[in-house]
């Protein structure tokens, strides 16, 4: 413990660089400005910054970018509650009884409660990143290529299960993700595969396009004809304030919210969004009075808001400890480290202390800004609001054309980034979830790699992943939440994701 | 509208299902990537090579695919499926495709000025000083921050505009 306080100080001598609070406050500023814009969520603005990072120092690259990530989560609630439009997917459940509240006249306490849990609970993610993260590290140096085989397909199978929609049609889109990974050079023969002779797909096919063209331009491929918006509340200071009732019925929620959002954020997949979900769910379960959701309850708000922020920050515990992406922000996160030379992985908090503390600290920084961006300035924020989104979409594309763009100056990237954003369009009105074939894509270099290098250890014998502890254990999670995902399919009861709302569409 | 809440809302009538398409579509694309793997060696279990993982995923996909297809016969009718925005989301896509072959070649300023005027003025039929506005507002600003204060390359034009 002694140990963590002394490291958490260093982080913050750090942290409290003037150079390294302006970027936070840069990140933040901008995270929550995207995060109020619809179309453009924290993958797009993370993306789109991303080449800006290449000529800074990786301290500051990636505390710039987590801050637009968390300050992305922050700033859905905003849309979610003064318009009825999230700003980002995990901001969806927030738009119940958050706009439900606005048309009471709640707006203030609504906001003001959104912005206190996300406070909270970005502050105990934070803490769980602190105490976890390590652990996590020095643990997985006993990881070997079996164990991060099972790992790997272990988290999919989770992902597979945690998904709102269809179990097949997540598999199904991780596997197309999968296939996205294998184009490009096989690093262990030098076989360049599915290129179709064009040089530029030699390195393979970059997760930014991908990610941007799935979730940004097919986003505005599906809202661009959209009625503009209606007229949008501006509350002042003093409305903000929330009534000590609604103090009381918010404390719960937010504690709720802040664990569950952190465990789940751990976990593979859109675990920012589920976790809104899921705390909806539950808050609406243990509630004594169950029929105000829907009409204004604060527990609405509280819940969902805390939940996601606090996911946001569990999704960095396997990132930082073991190098791996559970979502497609941390995954271009790990590019923008990489970029610097550096590996994330079990030995990065050994090898670069600086950086992972200094990173913890500034997220503890980036809490309050965020607190003090939120709350006075929302007057300031809903003016972005007003703008009509026929003006707004032109714009968004072109950054999302150049943010692709300027990545490698390539116009390859360009050209996939609008056949995903093609794809993207199609596979949502199909009802299939997009954030696995994110995952997929970056998941399947370290996929393919580790299951071959553990069948060349076992020369060709499958039983390394089970007579190897580690691995076995991951292997039978993983088949476990196959089997129980399978259930519905077969069966007429359903399953967990039913009775806490994610059978809805997750946007 | 996608297939699944559209599904909640029709009746069920006959012809090709949402779902059976798209799983249908998945197992041709898991077909087609087991076709074009046919180029790279396989390897042995000992020593698996380029061509190994790509079949697996696609066996995977081909499996999953059609499992789709088959547990999709109460999904909704694919006629019933909501494309309103398609012409819109078209002309969209191509003005970008127009876009990326210019981008190069006029500029990114140029480019960017060229696409605001379509969508504003063309596509949302705004009035011409804002759109005219708007679109060089835009286009020298972010040039401007993205360019010169971030120091990311973007493209001139062969007038060095």
């Amino acid at each position: 413990m002694a140990e963590t306080f002394q490291n958490l100080l260093l982080g913050f001598s750090v942290a409290l660089q003037p150079s390294i609070l302006v970027y936070a406050f840069v990140g933040c500023l901008i995270g929550t400005l995207v995060g109020m814009m619809p179309g453009l969520g924290p993958l797009a603005g993370i993306s789109l910054l991303l080449p800006a990072t290449f000529g800074l120092n990786p301290i500051i690259a990636i505390v710039l970018l987590s801050g637009v990530y968390y300050g992305a989560m922050y700033g859905g609630s905003t849309t979610s509650i003064l318009m009825r439009i999230p700003g980002e997917a995990a901001s969806v459940m927030t738009c119940v009884d958050g706009y439900a509240m606005t048309q009471n006249g709640r707006a203030g306490p609504a906001l003001a409660i959104a912005a206190i849990g996300s406070f909270i609970a970005g502050t105990f993610g934070v803490i769980g990143l602190m105490l976890l993260a390590p652990t996590l590290a020095e643990f997985a140096l006993r990881f070997g290529p079996p164990e991060y085989t099972a790992l790997l397909l272990m988290g999919l199978f989770i992902l597979a299960y945690m998904s709102g929609g269809s179990m097949l049609k997540t598999l199904a889109m991780a596997a197309f993700g999968l296939m996205l990974g294998m184009i490009g050079i096989d690093v262990m023969s030098g076989y360049t595969r599915f290129s179709h002779g064009l040089v530029e797909l030699g390195d393979g096919v970059g997760i930014v396009p991908v990610a941007v063209g799935l979730f940004g331009v097919s986003e505005i491929l599906l809202t661009a004809g959209a009625p503009t918006a209606p007229d949008v509340q501006r509350p002042k200071l003093r409305d903000l304030i929330p009534s000590r009732e609604e103090f009381r019925l918010s404390a719960g929620p937010i504690a709720r919210g802040s664990l569950l959002g952190f465990l789940i954020g751990i976990i593979p997949g859109s675990a920012h969004i589920i976790s809104s979900f899921v705390s909806y769910g539950i808050e609406r379960r243990l509630s004594k009075h169950p029929e105000r959701f829907g009409q204004g309850a604060i527990e609405g708000v509280a819940g969902p808001e805390s939940a996601n922020n606090a996911a946001a920050s569990g999704a960095f515990v396997p990132m930082m400890a073991l190098g791996i992406p559970t979502s497609p922000v941390t995954a271009v996160m790990i590019a923008a480290i990489m970029v610097h030379g550096i590996l994330p992985g079990p030995l990065l908090i050994q090898q670069q202390p600086e950086l992972f503390w200094g990173f913890v600290a500034s997220m503890y920084v980036g809490n309050v800004v965020l607190l003090i961006l939120n709350l006075p300035m929302v007057g300031l924020f809903v003016n972005l609001l007003r703008i009509p989104y026929s003006y707004l979409y032109p714009c968004i594309l072109c950054f999302c054309i150049v943010g692709t763009y300027s990545v490698s100056n390539s116009l390859m990237d360009v050209w996939i980034l609008l056949a995903m954003g093609a794809i993207g369009y199609v596979l949502r009105k199909f009802g299939y979830d997009l954030a696995p074939v994110a995952l997929g894509l970056v998941l399947a270099p370290m996929l393919e790699l580790s299951l071959r290098q553990s069948l060349a250890m076992s020369a060709g014998d499958y039983a390394i992943f089970v007579t190897r502890p580690i691995a076995a254990v991951m292997f039978a999670l993983g088949a476990a939440l196959f089997v129980f995902s399978l259930k519905p399919l077969f069966g007429k009861g359903g399953d967990w994701r039913a009775s806490v709302g994610l059978d809805s569409e997750q946007g | 509208m996608t297939s699944s809440e559209s599904s909640g809302t029709s009746q069920p009538r006959g012809g090709l299902r949402s779902d059976q398409f798209s799983g249908l579509m998945l197992l041709a694309l898991a077909l087609y990537v087991g076709w074009a793997n046919l180029e790279y060696p396989i390897g042995t279990l000992q020593e698996p090579g380029p061509g190994y993982m790509p079949l697996l995923l696609s066996i995977f996909m081909g499996t999953t695919g059609l499992l789709i297809a088959l547990w999709g016969l109460k999904s909704a009718p694919l006629s019933g499926l909501q494309w309103p925005e398609v012409m819109r989301a078209i002309v969209i896509l191509i003005a970008c495709a127009v876009a990326t072959l210019a981008l190069e070649r006029i500029g990114y300023r140029l480019t960017v000025i060229a696409l605001l005027v379509f969508f504003l003025g063309v596509l949302e039929r705004r009035r011409p000083l804002p759109v005219a506005l708007v679109s060089l507002g835009f286009g020298f600003a972010s040039f401007y921050v993205v360019g010169d204060l971030l120091h990311v390359p973007l493209p001139r034009s062969p007038w060095g505009f």
